[in-house]
């Protein structure tokens, strides 16, 4: 029997579920439904702006069996007259037709995940950091502890040491400092020349130059310690280092150990400063010394860096 | 009714079910049949919008992105947490693994792997991983961090050679290896679809990210102590739990994405331009940073740098899948489906006529729900 579509009044076979020339569901249209569900007002996760078209009463929930495939909508308009030529861009789910679910992980086992995850790193972590801490050295000791005979403080003229490497000799206006052998200069300009030692392990960076303002040893000590706590998450003074005044070649200053972690490059390094800072009279000339190294490898740098150490040269007073 | 943009008849709705356009008048949409104001993956937002989870998780509907924000939200609060404890070393842990773990969960749900999760799974992620693994290794051995200790009483200045090579070198090697694992698929021609290749080359990158982090923090996780002061640590945090994986991610799906257009003829200057985007934004994410940590601006200002370089690559990506979607949709058949956006029942080719949401972007187990309409208006009314 073939079955008119109470729309477009359209002819079609038997069995055809659906308008073949609009599209209408039959069975509504035999039934009298004319038209299929509209958007709802409102349901959760609707779109704000459903189609204006014609609402329609809903045929009710799918009659399928049951599960999370469908939140049906909640509440549905009354039926105005359906337009002649409406095409229905809804369809209603047939009897018996499963529909796979649209979601398959839901909100409590996805937090259920993330939770998990803080809890299980948050053990992993801890664990790793207390094995880790029963095998790490402290950095100890430093520029002070390192230097054979640390000059007496007092007037900072700069005097010339006679240390003998079998290297070269790296100078700027500034300073000049022995290259042992096997040393390299990574970095020079006019205030500064760092030096890097044969493996990699560590670098000295050696600087003077005109402080303007004029700047006391301490503020310029708080000035370093400010660039460091700036630049690194977590520098301080280690634990087990002092601060101690003294003199470093005949320039008066500040000697203290600073240990942070170094993140650049691929690698974060437990790494530790062992830093001199010192002013002339005025404040108006600043003498810097700076080590760098792994935290436990601190004690043999300095030991290493004795020759550049003792054979720096200030030249500005 | 039939369609002002490309002339087939196709059920009314607020937008065409076969072209994707905007079929209304009263609405300010702009162009309606670029319909930049309704992002084909999620309609309910613009286009020109840096939301992270609408761009690199583009399967999911509109509630069910909220429900990845709130885990998100929930593994950020783990992390702050974990800082205010001085655990430093988890929070780390979990900084390195949230984002790659709700990945994993968003391709479960999505089952953009269809049948072959585990080769899928391997080639992207676990590929990532290795390139990452090599990588991460290998600059560790060609760079010592010692050598740029500068002077700190003139901010230490800046070292050219480490600007160029962390800053420029690195990145443009890395992006040039991690769509490796992703080219190499080798079931790739299952896969078709620019959302696809946006979804492993995300995947890929996010394997990368985990494993860079791991290798680069491994020094820090065994020498830190159990409880340390929080100190700044808050800065690096944020940045490997949100902006490092966000940027790696979404510039190795960038350039996959334009890859797989490529393979179906598709390449133009939108998604040559989606290759340069995602090699400069990784650049400029690694030459700023680095820059301004050298000069010790203030890290408020380097985080605030990261995310503007990452939120203009996710807007340029979100407008490469935006066009690549109405376009591909086009050519899905005529169907019976549920909208994985609005959840409406819907007969539609490759587009919501409710939301506009284009259907090559559904869950997979949606995609495979469709039931073709054989009896519906098609082809014999085309014009």
């Amino acid at each position: 029997m073939a079955l008119t579509c109470a729309r477009c009044g359209a002819q079609n076979p038997d069995g055809n579920r659906f308008c073949q020339a609009c599209g209408t569901p039959l069975t509504a249209a035999a039934a009298g439904i004319a038209a299929p569900p509209t958007a709802p007002p409102g349901p959760p996760g609707a779109y704000p702006g459903a189609p204006p078209g014609p609402p329609a009463p809903y045929p009710g929930p799918p009659p399928g069996p049951p599960g999370p495939a469908y939140a049906s909508p909640l509440a549905y308009a009354s039926p105005p007259p359906v337009p002649a030529g409406y095409q229905s861009p809804y369809y209603v789910p047939g009897a018996g037709a499963v529909q796979a679910p649209v979601h398959r992980v839901p909100l409590m086992l996805i937090l259920s995940a993330v939770v998990v995850l803080v809890l299980l790193m948050a053990g992993i972590g801890t664990a790793i950091a207390i094995i880790g801490s029963h095998n790490n050295n402290q950095a100890g000791g430093g520029i002070a502890s390192g230097l054979p005979s640390p000059s007496p403080g007092g007037s900072p003229s700069p005097v010339g040491s006679s240390v003998s490497t079998t290297g070269t000799t790296a100078t700027n206006p500034g300073l000049s400092v022995p290259v042992p052998a096997g040393w390299s200069v990574a970095n020079k300009d006019s205030e500064s020349i760092t030096l890097v030692d044969p493996n990699s392990q560590g670098a000295i960076t050696v600087a003077s130059g005109l402080s303007n303002p004029a700047q006391s040893a301490q503020q310029n000590r708080d000035s370093i310690n400010k660039y460091f706590t700036g630049k690194y998450p977590d520098a301080k003074n280690c634990p087990t280092s002092q601060t101690t005044t003294g003199a470093l070649n005949a320039a008066s200053g500040i000697f203290w150990t600073l240990c942070f972690t170094l993140t650049s490059g691929g690698q974060s390094i437990p790494a530790a400063s062992s830093l001199f800072v010192g002013a002339n009279s005025d404040g108006g000339v600043y003498y810097l010394v700076e080590l760098v190294t792994q935290q436990d490898n601190l004690q043999s740098f300095v030991s290493e860096s004795q020759p550049v150490l003792a054979g720096i040269q200030w030249k500005l007073s | 009714m039939r369609c002002d943009h490309c002339a087939h008849d196709v059920p009314d709705g607020v937008f065409c079910t076969r072209c994707g356009a905007h079929q209304g008048t009263s609405e300010e949409i702009g162009n309606a049949k670029t319909r930049e104001r309704r992002y084909a993956a999620h309609p309910a937002e613009h286009v020109i919008q840096p939301s992270v989870f609408t761009t690199l998780f583009p399967h999911l509907g509109q509630h069910k992105i909220h429900e990845f924000r709130w885990a998100f939200m929930v593994g950020l609060a783990g992390i702050l947490i974990l800082y205010v404890a001085g655990l430093i070393t988890a929070a780390i842990l979990v900084a390195a693994f949230l984002v790659p773990v709700l990945y994993l969960i968003y391709l479960y749900e999505a089952q953009v792997y269809r049948d072959e999760p585990a080769t899928v799974l391997g080639f992207t992620i676990g590929g990532g991983i290795v390139v990452g693994i090599v990588v991460t290794v290998l600059e560790r051995v060609v760079y010592h961090p010692f050598q740029d200790a500068g002077n700190p009483l003139v901010n230490a200045g800046i070292s050219v050679g480490s600007l160029l090579l962390l800053g420029l070198v690195l990145p443009v090697i890395q992006e040039v290896l991690k769509p490796l694992p992703a080219l190499f698929l080798p079931n790739r021609a299952d896969f078709p679809e620019t959302v696809d290749g946006l979804v492993f080359g995300i995947a890929s990158g996010l394997g990368f990210s985990l494993a860079e982090t791991l290798i680069v923090f491994s020094g820090a996780l065994t020498s830190l102590t159990a409880h340390v002061e929080p100190a700044n640590w808050i800065y690096e945090l944020m940045t490997l739990a949100v902006l490092q994986p966000v940027l790696q991610g979404s510039a190795t799906g960038m350039i996959v994405a334009t890859l797989w257009r490529y393979r179906r003829g598709r390449l133009g200057g939108r998604e040559i331009g989606g290759v340069a985007m995602a090699v400069i934004a990784h650049v400029a994410f690694a030459l700023g940073t680095q820059l301004m940590n050298d000069t010790s601006v203030n890290s408020l200002f380097v985080l605030t740098w990261q995310g503007v370089v990452v939120g203009a690559l996710l807007i340029y990506i979100r407008y490469v899948l935006h066009h690549a979607l109405l376009e591909e949709a086009a050519h899905m058949g005529y169907a019976e489906t549920i909208c994985a956006n609005c959840h409406m029942h819907i007969v539609a080719s490759g587009f919501c006529p409710n939301c506009g949401m284009a259907l090559t972007a559904a869950p997979n187990s949606v995609k495979r729900g469709r039931r073709p309409r054989k009896d519906a208006p098609t082809a014999s009314r085309d014009a």
